[in-house]
């Protein structure tokens, strides 16, 4: 299924360009937004980041099941054999990866853009992000399957999924903010469990219900 | 500290305001769902009496549905698409 | 059954009522607007009680797919929600005249804030989906996902106020509770709980007949 999506977007390149020319007009807005203020630029900018990041998010997310439903494929999904939690895994490695390359740029156009020093904070920041990517694609893909067939689907799977999301927000960010200060992993011990704990949480819903979402 | 009375006052008619508002709420919903059944009950006389008398007001529902409304998840596939 | 219960609910709402203006004495502190944490306070106790219930009904309809327990969960969410809007009202009146301002992104509020968008979230779901049952399974999941994300939301937003920074504010009737504001706010406590109580059983009993009506 993973390697399935993969091919596609590959030949199609349309989320992923569409994700990218979006990430680089945030970009644009927030430098408008916030003028040419260093300071403050530096102290909102984990805020910024991640606030990227989630918004790409919600538009790639809600797009994973885009595919199955415009070429009528919904009822061979829900017909596919065997354990339909290997969709769930499937579609959510695909939705990894496609975030983890745009996310990759999006932080290489901000090192650029805000002159943002990453150094020594690159390997925590690295695990932070892996840590919130793979909540937001968690929930996200699990909602996506929801939404898929809703009527008002573009507006109700970010309603459905911003508010679930505080937890890996606040987490993601509050890290973030601390490695680009140059403290230590161990100072964010605390986020990072959480983000653990979410991960595993969202994760095991994930799998447990999505047979139930995909019955129709 | 000044006592506030006002806000004191505020709050409790906000409590009390949203309260009541939802206690109308299911009172209308009630009302509502007493008159599609009054008025489909007469209409549909067969059906009513097929299953027995649907008529009904203040009892609550103990028993499911007649309708097979929510089906478990079968293991057999569906019939094949056309 | 449920009239009855109706009618509890309101005798001890009488009696929250006269334990919180009459039998609470005036708070040493704050004055008579700290009278607004006996609505306040256990508005939230219940709302929390009945995401709880609507997690357990969730679960069972996904284990069992009784409707009646989905009727459960969709009744219980939605009086949860119901309550958590008084708390947060009552909290941001009562905010004013002791903070001086009426939002503030302490932790608790902040939570509550996000708690309560999230069950929104869940009833425009309910909302949106036609189909009888594919409505009580996506609602089913939903539910379970908001309510385990509950205790997240609280320690995440917790940490984030409150860890390098010196709490701003203290809790009402924090460490040294007079026994008799606790019993004033376990009574209103019964009483609202009373009160949610009467309204899921009607609500139940109403989302039942609209199943009877348009089956």
């Amino acid at each position: 299924m993973a390697w399935k999506d993969l091919v596609i977007e590959r030949r199609s390149k349309e989320t992923l360009n569409a994700l990218l020319f979006f990430s680089l007009a945030l970009l644009f807005v927030f430098q408008f937004a916030l003028g040419p203020d260093r300071e403050r630029l530096a102290s909102v900018l984990p805020g910024l980041l991640w606030l990227g990041f989630i918004l790409s998010g919600v538009l790639g997310l809600g797009r994973a099941f885009l595919v199955e439903r415009e070429n009528d494929c919904w009822e061979l999904l829900l017909l596919a054999p065997g354990d339909k939690s290997a969709i769930y895994l499937g579609k959510l490695a695909g939705s990894l990866v496609l975030m983890a390359v745009v996310e990759t740029l999006v932080l290489g156009l901000f090192v650029v853009f805000f002159d943002v020093d990453l150094g020594p904070a690159l390997p925590g920041l690295v695990l932070v992000i892996a840590l919130g990517t793979l909540g937001i694609a968690a929930v996200g893909t699990l909602f996506a399957a929801m939404t898929a067939q809703v009527r008002a689907r573009e507006l109700l799977f970010p309603v459905l999924l911003l508010p679930v999301l505080v937890p890996v927000l606040l987490g993601t960010v509050k890290a973030t903010e601390a490695l680009l200060l140059q403290e230590p992993l161990a100072a964010v011990a605390h986020w990072l469990k959480l983000l653990v704990a979410a991960d595993v949480v969202y994760l095991a819903v994930g799998l447990l219900t999505f047979d139930v979402v995909l019955e129709g | 500290m000044p006592d506030n009375w006002g806000f004191v006052t505020a709050a409790y008619a906000v409590a009390a305001v949203i309260l009541g508002g939802y206690w109308r709420m299911l009172i209308r919903k009630e009302r509502t769902v007493t008159a599609l059944r009054a008025s489909s009950g007469p209409g549909t006389g067969a059906r009513a009496e097929a299953e027995g008398g649907v008529r009904d007001d203040h009892t609550s529902r103990s028993r499911q549905p007649s309708r097979p409304g929510h089906p478990r998840p079968e293991p057999a596939p569906r019939p094949p698409l056309q | 059954m449920t009239t009855l219960l109706g009618w509890l609910a309101g005798v001890a709402l009488v009696a929250g009522l006269v334990m919180g203006f009459g039998v609470a004495p005036r708070e040493v502190s704050q004055g008579n607007v700290q009278r607004i944490m006996y609505v306040h306070v256990p508005a939230v106790w219940v709302a929390y009680l009945a995401f709880a219930v609507g997690l357990a009904a969730s679960i069972a309809y996904l284990a069992g797919r009784r409707p009646g327990a989905d009727r459960l969960a969709h009744a219980t969410c939605e009086v949860g929600t119901v309550f958590l809007g008084i708390n947060i009202a009552t909290g941001a009146i009562w905010g004013k005249p002791t903070w001086g301002t009426w939002w503030t992104w302490d932790a608790r509020l902040t939570s509550v804030a996000v708690v309560f968008v999230m069950f929104l979230a869940y009833l425009l779901l309910r909302g949106a989906i036609e189909d009888r049952e594919r409505g009580a399974r996506y609602a089913a999941v939903l539910g379970i996902v908001a309510a385990l994300n509950i205790p997240l939301v609280h320690f995440s937003v917790y940490w984030w106020r409150t860890l390098h920074q010196p709490p701003s504010l203290l809790k009402p009737g924090a460490s040294t509770m007079p026994p008799v504001i606790l019993t004033a706010l376990l009574v209103n406590f019964a009483a609202l709980a009373l009160l949610g109580a009467y309204f899921v059983a009607r609500r139940t009993r109403v989302l039942a007949a609209e199943d009877e009506a348009l089956a």
